[in-house]
């Protein structure tokens, strides 16, 4: 009771707002048709990619380019699990995020010991997800670039997390691991450690001149990041029931992950939130512009590209106008 | 920033030392092939092992010319151009256009892509990444990158993903070299890869243009100090940096089939190629690239099974974790 | 120092004014989700029901391709040519055993992405099609084959080729065309074929092929039927399809293992790549065999590659070029779309009729009968040039399936083989480089 009390007195209002949100977002489910729940489903997934990001990229200030290696990493070990051994995917998350935060240690204290900063080190995670993506299209015991398939079963099931076609319980499953990563990154930056990171992000001599050990928080920000991204990982195995090598390590992927933290603000908590619901309405929106567009635009129906232009536009638009992120330009004009 | 050197390390200078490690391991090189020759798995693999050198001098070029703008905006904006390959891309179709409507011989066709996206550049940077400069790299790098989103599929909106060529003829002809095979449109892309590196090299630094630009490099605030008109001197080399794949996709697209993602897998290996060859370092780009090059097609001569990237990109986080400022960066 | 920093600016933060202003930002972003979700709500599509039992008056058919994106030349094709044929049954009088009921078309994009793909399959799921169509990309059908599972709804695999999709069991997918087994053994016996005929048998075969499932499955059953045959693969060379621009070392590499023939499979622009490259290094070989090729078939092919592409042969899948159906289907989507109908739009129409053909035998739309009327079809088409009708086996591949033997002659993609589908013979040994002579 006590650590309860400790922990709602060190989150504050950060928990009340946390459990607005997550009691809303709960209750989406009845007011949205199977395929509007399709699409928050990935809304939420990329939420929970976008804040696991955020715990490196912005608040410990390592952009990586390369999330989809622990991604990647997630996804494919829980998946190798459920279909060779029978394990349960909640069971099969924990091995892929262990291994997903031993390679972002890895990397992080490479990093680190070889000085790579800023763009430098963007380059390494990217080279690292590229070299994951080349080699599990190589790899037969990971069955190369076919991929892996996980066998359908009938009815539903909580344990496997395999429910009926449309089932609300995927949309519940990805809410409870938002809530969780969320949860665990408003402790992590509401404590000591997390005021370190912030500090060393900042200015890293005068942090370690203070008695910060840099690579050590630095370490613990990878870690974090790395292991709640491969619980990301391994839900999407699990409602795609399908992964190969360029669903998990793709470029694309890296990006998906990294973009609506930044859309949204990063060295926020809801930031990335934000900018997951900002980019999957904006996909949407693109996509039924082109499918059905108005009156003037309607010599390029249906033509190729439109909608992915259109995209790239506003994204463009958003960086130049609102460079802090759309949640970051809220909270700044919300502060005196 | 650790790689950044002096602005003359940046733009040109590769040292005395470099040039005779390198004329040595070339001479070395040869050697060896002469050598090698004398023993039976020499003869066996001699023409591959040769055609591996020459198509790996003629792909680095290619990857040269790419890389050149790249490093060049680089080293003065400190950007990291992610539309870098769409561009290229760009210039491939505008050369595609001229050939096949207006009957160009392709690389008169250099004529028109290397001003038409110069002017892009120039204004580019000028009117849109200019309001970004200096922000956060993630910022930069996001910008570019929906850049590329609208370029790519502007072209794929106007010229759709149906792979074109252009007319036969010109990838058609070729040289034979001691049992190796040179392509004469890549040898042709090869000699402009050199061209260009000379003119860089002579705009750099021997123009007063030139010398604006290195000294915007080298430190903006003192530049704008002495009276250069830094944001002018920022658009022109950006604009320079996109002139130059401007030339990269005309010289290549003789012998490439096009398609509006055409440029992605350049933009990729142009990252390595800056980092290798020092950020910011033209001759370090040229150099790096056709290091790159041979090292990908003689790793795909001895490890036929290997995908050959892999090679590439393990050698990459080698040399990021060991010599971050490259092969002819110095270490500041 | 004097007190943990922390501490100070953890008090510091409580006392910020700010703090109310940005709960009530967070506030409005919830109100925000609130109102749109809501508004989504309004604009949902509409689910008339194809119901159970009762004689409904319009059909829906799922078409699900990639209209956007890189894969959209062919997907758009595919789409048009399924349009056409709802147009066309509809003109010849609809389902007749239902009492006349009408086909409609429900069009989504895959925008060549899977996890579009999904979740446009469960928009056609829950827009109450009878049946789909599609998809062309191999990880896109696999998502959708898993949709058709689930939701019990039949899946008519117009084109893909990777086979393991039909080895998961599956009840409610079927695929019409040649799986990739199917065009590695079958290119190994053509090639048998038509090199004994000659009088100039191959008994070695060197193969490039691109490296993702598609090239590895149809190589790896090239090579067991060779073998077969006698035919024994002295070099196999993966190369990446995406990142490519030179292939001239590879094609050195095959030329030094001294092969009979080459072989090569990938996509359009590697393949022509292969063509172009194969020009200057002139290996010393009696051919140049495509199988399941994704440039050497199509009348683009000779046109960008020129002489280069001479005599280049190809198993792959095609529409017969001897069939008056097949040539009426062609022209008819000629004069309505203006553009040259290829052989996956080809597909798109067969598989509507198989549809088509189902329901008639099914007189329901029920979701059982019309899966169990399409695994029981037996339908004679001319229109492909396979080795009997369209029936599917219990994994629901085509039994009769087969790709066929082509070879570009005097610039023109001319059907070679097997015999009864042949428009000219097979010029065997030639090369472009060898002038048609060896």
């Amino acid at each position: 009771m006590n650590a309860v009390k400790g922990i709602a007195a060190r989150l504050g209002r950060d928990l009340l707002v946390f459990v607005v949100v997550i009691a809303l977002l709960a209750l989406a489910p009845l007011f949205l048709t199977r395929f509007e729940l399709g699409i928050a489903v990935q809304m939420l997934l990329f939420a929970l990619l976008a804040v696991a990001w955020n715990v490196m990229g912005g608040y410990a200030g390592q952009f990586s380019f390369g999330h989809a290696a622990y991604f990647g990493i997630g996804a494919y070990i829980s998946a190798y699990l459920v279909i060779h051994g029978g394990v349960s995917p909640w069971v099969g998350m924990l091995p892929g995020a262990a291994l997903a935060a031993l390679l972002g240690l890895l990397i992080g204290y490479l990093s680190f010991h070889y000085g790579l900063k800023g763009v430098f080190f963007a380059l390494v995670t990217f080279a690292f997800a590229e070299m994951l993506h080349l080699l599990t299209t190589n790899l037969s015991p990971l069955n190369g670039s076919t991929g892996l398939n996980i066998p359908l079963i009938s009815g539903s099931s909580w344990v496997m997390i395999q429910f009926p076609l449309g089932s609300a319980n995927y949309y519940y499953v990805i809410l409870l691991l938002l809530a969780f990563s969320l949860l665990v990154v408003m402790l992590l930056m509401r404590s000591r450690p997390g005021y370190f990171i912030n500090a060393l992000r900042e200015d890293e001599e005068a942090a370690a001149a203070l008695g910060i050990d840099p690579l050590r928080y630095k370490l613990l920000a990878s870690a974090i990041s790395a292991a709640l991204t491969a619980l990301g990982g391994a839900f999407y195995a699990q409602y795609l029931l399908y992964i190969n090598p360029d669903l998990a390590f793709g470029a694309t992927v890296s990006i998906q992950i990294l973009l609506p933290a930044i859309l949204g603000g990063v060295r926020t908590i809801w930031g990335p939130v934000v900018g997951a619901f900002i980019i999957t309405l904006l996909g949407q929106a693109t996509v039924a512009l082109v499918h059905t567009p108005p009156p003037f635009l309607s010599a390029l129906a249906g033509r190729s590209g439109l909608d992915v232009m259109l995209y790239g536009l506003v994204l463009i638009l958003i960086i130049v106008l609102v460079p802090q992120g759309i949640f970051g330009a809220i909270r700044a004009r919300a502060r005196p | 920033m650790s790689a950044r050197g002096g602005v003359w390390q940046r733009s040109f200078a590769v040292s005395r030392k470099t040039w005779l490690l390198v004329g040595s391991g070339c001479i070395v090189l040869l050697l060896l092939i002469w050598a090698g020759s004398g023993t039976a798995w020499g003869r066996a693999s001699y023409p591959v092992l040769l055609q591996a050198l020459i198509t790996g001098l003629l792909l680095g070029g290619v990857y040269s010319l790419v890389s050149m703008g790249l490093t060049l905006i680089f080293g003065v904006l400190d950007i990291i151009n992610f539309a870098h390959g769409a561009l290229m891309a760009l210039a491939m179709y505008a050369a595609y256009l001229l050939v096949t409507f207006a009957a160009f011989n392709p690389y008169l066709s250099l004529l028109i892509t290397v001003p038409l996206l110069f002017l892009l550049g120039f204004v580019l940077q000028r009117f849109v990444i200019n309001r970004i400069m200096g922000q956060p790299a993630e910022n930069q790098l996001l910008l570019t990158f929906g850049l590329a989103l609208l370029v790519e599929n502007a072209l794929l909106l106007i010229f759709t993903g149906t792979p074109k060529a252009l007319p036969a003829p010109f990838a058609q002809s070729s040289l034979h070299l001691l049992g190796a095979v040179v392509d004469i449109p890549r040898l042709i892309a090869f000699a402009g890869s050199l061209l260009l590196a000379g003119v860089l090299y002579f705009l750099l630094s021997r123009t007063t243009i030139g010398t604006a630009v290195r000294a915007v490099a080298e430190n903006a605030q003192g530049a704008a100090m002495v009276g250069i008109d830094v944001r002018t001197i920022y658009a022109l080399a950006f604009g320079l940096g996109t002139a130059c794949v401007g030339a990269a996709g005309a010289l290549v697209a003789p012998f490439l089939s096009l398609d509006p993602t055409v440029g992605e897998q350049f933009t990729i290996i142009a990252f390595v190629v800056v980092v290798l060859g020092g950020m910011g370092n033209v001759a370090g780009a040229f150099l790096g690239g056709l290091i790159i090059g041979l090292l990908q097609e003689i790793g795909g001569a001895f490890f036929p099974n290997i995908n050959k990237l892999l090679i590439v990109f393990l050698v990459f986080v080698l040399l990021l974790l060991l010599r971050p400022q490259g092969l002819l960066g110095r270490k500041a | 120092m004097a007190s943990p920093p922390f501490a100070t600016q953890r008090h510091a933060r409580t006392k910020q004014p700010g703090a109310l202003l940005r709960r009530s930002g967070a506030a409005i972003f919830l109100l925000v989700v609130i109102l749109v979700t809501a508004a989504c709500g309004g604009t949902s599509g509409s689910s008339n029901g194809s119901g159970s039992s009762s004689t409904p008056r319009v059909i829906k058919i799922g078409s699900i391709h990639p209209l956007t994106g890189a894969l959209a030349g062919d997907g758009k094709q595919m789409d048009e040519a399924v349009r056409m044929a709802i147009d066309d049954i509809n003109a010849a009088g609809g389902i007749k055993s239902l009492g006349g009921a009408k086909l409609a078309i429900d069009s989504v994009d895959t925008q060549g992405d899977p996890n579009v793909a999904q979740s446009e399959a469960q928009r056609l799921v829950n827009d109450g099609v009878a049946a789909m169509v599609g998809t062309y990309q191999s990880d896109a059908t696999a998502e959708v084959a898993k949709i058709a599972e689930r939701a019990r709804i039949p899946l008519v695999i117009d084109v893909t080729a990777a086979d393991d999709i039909m080895q998961q069991g599956y009840q409610f997918s079927f695929r019409i065309q040649p799986n990739a087994t199917a065009m590695g053994t079958y290119g190994a016996r053509y090639l048998k074929a038509i090199s004994d005929a000659a009088g100039s048998p191959v008994k070695t075969v060197a193969y490039i092929h691109e490296e993702s499932d598609f090239g590895t499955s149809v190589f790896k059953a090239f090579q067991a039927e060779a073998a077969k045959e006698g035919i024994q693969v002295v070099k196999e060379i993966k190369y990446n399809a995406f990142n490519v621009s030179d292939l001239t070392l590879e094609l050195t590499q095959l030329k030094a293992a001294n092969p009979d023939v080459i072989a090569a499979t990938g996509y359009y622009k590697d393949s022509l790549l292969v063509a172009q490259n194969a020009a200057s290094v002139m290996p010393n070989v009696k051919a140049m065999y495509g199988v399941a090729n994704g440039a050497f078939d199509l009348p683009q092919f000779p046109k960008d590659a020129g002489k280069a592409g001479s005599f280049y042969f190809s198993s792959n899948y095609h529409w017969n070029a001897l069939s008056s159906d097949a040539n009426k289907i062609r022209s008819e989507f000629q004069a309505q779309y203006n553009d040259e109908m290829r052989t996956p739009a080809v597909f798109s129409y067969v598989a509507v009729q198989v549809i088509a053909n189902a329901l008639e035998r099914a007189r329901s739309t029920d979701a059982q009968a019309l899966r169990n009327a399409i695994a029981q079809t037996s339908l004679n088409t001319s229109i492909f040039p396979f080795s009997g009708p369209i029936e599917f086996d219990s994994h629901g591949e085509n039994k009769n399936a087969q790709p066929i033997l082509m070879q570009v002659q005097n610039g023109s993609v001319m059907q070679v083989y097997p015999d009864q589908y042949a428009q000219a013979r097979p010029i065997f040994p030639a090369t472009p480089w060898s002038g048609g002579t060896k």
